[in-house]
């Protein structure tokens, strides 16, 4: 019950872990419309959507292959904030 | 690729037991109109299936649409915690079911939304136990 409890608190209160992305500016930089970017990485656009505005965090897979995409580190792509 | 000959042969299965389902009602050789509801939807499915199948062959723009789908890991996030939510909002209603049964006296509803509280959690534990070695 206190494990359920607890889960139900970080989905109801709980915000982003701090890491950001600079996906959005790049991707806008070399002219790369949403639908394409997706469609280059194997996901949908919904997914280029949520990583953009931060509210979902890629697999270290996806990650890679986005950071390799643009020829950047993941480092350079996807900024993690320590609280 | 999603939707093989195994899926359409399994489509194709649904669809004929649907229809072989109808005609025994209307031939009155079952005599619940269940059965005619259920071979009913069997069609109806079977034959969904079916088209998206095809059109999954035919159409390079639906097949990669489909693919992206089914592969897209925020979309496998999502499903796996709806999932989880699901099996979490059932513990809480039966449980809550369970003592209200018990309050009003009901013993079998009681003891019904008991043991299934203890079938989730007990299945809960061994995919843990199974999914921890695997992971």
């Amino acid at each position: 019950m206190l494990r359920l409890s607890s889960e139900l608190y970080i989905f109801l209160f709980e915000e982003g872990d701090g890491l950001k992305n600079r996906i959005e500016e790049i991707r806008n930089a070399r002219g790369i419309r949403q639908e394409e970017f997706a469609r280059l990485m194997g996901v949908s656009r919904q997914t280029i959507s949520s990583l953009e505005n931060g509210r979902y965090n890629p697999s270290i897979l996806l990650a890679h292959r986005i950071a390799a995409f643009f020829g950047l580190t993941i480092e350079e792509v996807f900024i993690f904030e320590e609280e | 690729m999603y939707y093989n000959n195994w899926r359409l042969a399994l489509s194709i299965f649904w669809a004929v037991l649907g229809a072989v389902l109808i005609v025994l009602t209307q031939t009155e050789l079952l005599d619940s109109s269940m059965y005619s509801g259920m071979g009913g939807a069997l069609v109806a499915v079977g034959a969904l299936q079916i088209a998206r199948n095809l059109k999954y062959r035919k159409d390079p723009a639906y097949r990669e649409k489909i693919d992206i789908e089914l592969q897209d890991e925020r979309s496998r996030y999502l499903r796996q915690k709806s999932w989880a939510w699901t099996g979490y909002v059932v513990v809480l209603v039966e449980g809550v079911g369970a003592i209200a049964a018990a309050l009003l006296g009901n013993r079998t509803v009681q003891l019904a939304l008991s043991y299934s509280v203890w079938l989730i959690i007990f299945v809960y534990w061994v995919s843990y136990l199974v999914l921890s070695r695997k992971y």
